[in-house]
């Protein structure tokens, strides 16, 4: 059989031959052979040793004083690429209005229920070369990750961005009486110490995550960041005034405890369902008594984002007991653990319960801090209420819940 | 693991630090093949021929340079245990700058020649001895620019090509002679000075590195190690890193016949 022609023309070695020659020897079986003509001597010449390094032979050349060139070349036997050949390509993924969403690259079905712990960074639909380094990720089971919701709640975490610099009116924060923006500074020194714990928390699975689940490391890279975005929002406001204030150690007692749980679902519990759930309280009754705009609007934006916070826990500790209902019963331990470890909590701190009692009065009328107080432990109670039926959408039972709810009690988040 | 029972020594020049990533990765292999062997590294092929000679290593890993540097201070023929592929058809090749390729090699007289390292067989020896062959003692009728940058290593560095080619780029030579693998190395890695020029000639082909022993080893470890050595397959994932690192796709069981240029140039010199 005589063999193939490839007509090099102008291209040279370094210039775009090589694409072409590698395309064409990689459709060939090995010891198929390919005859490259150029009008150039110098590439005659230097083809031997591409065909060399690139694992194939040079097996002839007629060299025509003055050309055109022939250089005969015979595929070499290895692959370039250690891994299976490439399936059939096959139609790609559906769009909705011309837009590609991350739930409609692969059926529920196809998302793994076991990753190998080892494996690297191979994008959904590509293969994965033999001879990589092997990886150890310890979080490699979909059923102990998954909710059922994950891709569309990130693209709601992508559409719903804000800018904490820009979106907010800081300039109405100015100028709030002493006793007030004391109030203020404190209530958000403290919600800003609660956030830290909130990015740390998803952060610190993040880099566990097997990345044959991607939509899973989506979903926690928007919650770190969100995270980030509230620890920034929080911060500024309190500077703002200029009035400092105090990160208190009974919160970080509160926080360390969350920071221990290292099962993923126990830290969905206590932070998504239990602490955003009870955060998302906390921040409409700060949009409803902010004394300024600024406070208003971050508290409004925040509360947007915890939102899909929440319905990620609660979706994820719902499928992850009716997959196991075993797990009830280890759910409920860790909020037992962490409970067991907050003994001398005795409840909020007063410096935070102050500050939302002058935020809810706006005065320092005894009348209005009357109100401002039974605002607050109306809170209390509507905090209480709404863990309960979280607790409850998130699958738990009433006794149940209600357990998980008390031993909540001396956290907010 | 301990390597103080391995049956057998492989010298080696440590011309780059990936030298010690080849020969751990190799040394895995020969462990899984079931003979065990170490590796010693030396800094130059000086060293390593005469430690060869001396037995301390039973093998060297040794450029041609090397090989027939051995066997004239042995006075007799050194036994060869194996060769990469690359090392069966290695060719030297003659660059100039685009639009100023020579037809005979007569026309290099006066001229300007740049050669790599005086001790390379691919970057000086060997194009000297060639181009005499074919009529021009670039000796005499050139002006040779000699590069000595990478001497006791043989041209193993690529570091004197790499100045051949920038001096005939940048016009302080008008021709250069660099190894084939060498310039498909720049190309690859494109390394910008390779694109002004073009390849004006190409040598017959010779053989490079082999692995070296004394006449006296002992025929059934000669055998069973190049057998092991013969094993490494380059579609094995463990071992293609190295093996890209070493420059080999396949090892080929050696001879002598490639040598003789080599030898010629080496005693007329
Ligand atoms: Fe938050
Ligand atoms: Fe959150």
């Amino acid at each position: 059989m005589s063999p193939r022609r490839l007509e090099a023309g102008e291209l040279e070695l370094g210039g775009g031959l090589e694409v072409l020659l590698a395309a064409a020897l990689e459709g060939m079986p090995a010891g198929a052979r390919v005859e490259v003509i150029t009008p150039s001597r110098s590439t005659a010449l230097e083809l031997p040793s591409w065909a060399h390094a690139s694992g194939h032979q040079a097996v002839s050349e007629r060299a025509v004083p003055g050309g055109p060139y022939a250089v005969e070349l015979e595929r070499g036997p290895f692959a370039r690429v250690l891994a299976d050949p490439l399936p059939e390509k096959r139609p790609g993924p559906r769009l909705r209005d011309g837009e590609l969403h991350t739930a409609d690259l692969r059926s529920p079905a196809e998302v793994p229920a076991q990753a190998d712990p080892a494996a690297g960074f191979t994008p959904l639909g590509a293969l994965a070369e033999r001879g990589a380094p092997a990886f150890r990720w310890t979080l490699n089971e979909r059923d102990a990750l998954w909710a059922d919701d994950v891709s569309e709640l990130t693209e709601q975490a992508s559409a719903g961005q804000w800018d904490a610099s820009r979106d907010i009116p800081w300039e109405a924060a100015r100028g709030l009486p002493e006793f007030l923006e004391r109030a203020v500074s404190q209530v958000m020194t403290f919600i800003a110490q609660n956030e830290y714990g909130a990015l740390y928390v998803p952060a610190g699975f993040l880099a566990d995550v097997n990345p044959a689940y991607p939509e899973m490391l989506q979903w926690l890279s928007s919650h770190v960041h969100d995270e980030a975005r509230h620890v920034e929002v929080f911060t500024k406001r309190s500077l703002i005034g200029g009035q400092p204030s105090y990160a208190l150690a009974s919160t970080e007692l509160s926080l360390h405890t969350l920071l221990d749980e290292r099962d993923f679902s126990g830290a969905a519990l206590l932070l998504n369902v239990l602490g955003e759930g009870t955060f998302l309280d906390l921040l409409r009754f700060l949009e409803h008594y902010a004394p300024d705009a600024a406070t208003r609007a971050a508290a409004a934006l925040a509360h947007r984002d915890e939102v899909r916070h929440v319905h990620f826990g609660i979706s994820h500790v719902r499928r992850h007991i009716a997959t196991d209902p075993d797990q009830t019963a280890a759910l409920i331990g860790a909020a037992e653990r962490r409970a067991g470890k907050l003994t001398e909590m005795s409840g909020l701190s007063p410096l935070l319960t102050e500050g939302l009692t002058v935020m809810a009065a706006g005065s320092l009328q005894p009348a209005e801090l009357a109100r401002g107080a039974r605002e607050v432990r109306e809170l209390m109670q509507t905090m209480e209420d709404n863990r309960i039926k979280r607790l409850r959408a998130a699958g738990f039972d009433q006794r149940d819940a209600q357990h998980l709810s008390d031993l909540h009690t001396p956290n907010l988040m | 693991m301990s390597r103080t029972d391995a049956e057998v020594r492989v010298g080696a020049v440590a011309y780059h630090p990936r030298i010690v990533t080849i020969w751990e990765a190799f040394l895995e292999h020969f462990d899984r093949e079931g003979m065990p062997t170490d590796y010693i590294l030396y800094s130059n092929y000086e060293r390593l021929v005469e430690a060869v000679l001396a037995g301390e290593v039973e093998i060297g890993w040794n450029t041609n340079t090397a090989f027939v540097a051995l066997e004239q201070q042995l006075g007799a023929q050194a036994r060869i245990l194996g060769m990469r592929d690359i090392d069966a058809r290695f060719a030297t090749l003659i660059v100039t700058r685009r639009g100023e390729a020579f037809g005979e090699v007569g026309e290099l007289a006066g001229k300007r020649l740049a050669l790599g390292s005086g001790d390379s067989g691919h970057a000086a020896i060997l194009p000297l001895h060639y181009l005499d062959e074919q009529g021009l003692d670039a000796a005499s009728e050139c002006e040779l620019v000699r590069f000595d940058t990478d001497l006791g290593k043989h041209g193993d560095t690529g570091d004197s090509e790499l100045r051949v080619i920038r001096a005939v780029a940048e016009g302080a030579a008008d021709a250069g002679a660099l190894g084939e693998p060498t310039l498909a190395a720049f190309r690859a890695e494109r390394v910008p000075a390779v694109f002004d020029l073009e390849v004006a000639w190409r040598s017959p082909t010779y053989y490079h590195c082999n692995f070296t022993a004394l006449p006296s080893l002992d025929d059934a470890l000669a055998q069973r190690w190049e057998g092991a050595l013969m094993a490494m397959s380059y579609d094995d994932e463990r071992m293609r890193q190295a093996m890209d690192l070493e420059g080999v796709k396949r090892w080929l069981r050696g001879d002598r016949t490639g040598y003789r240029s080599l030898a010629a140039a080496m005693s007329e010199g």
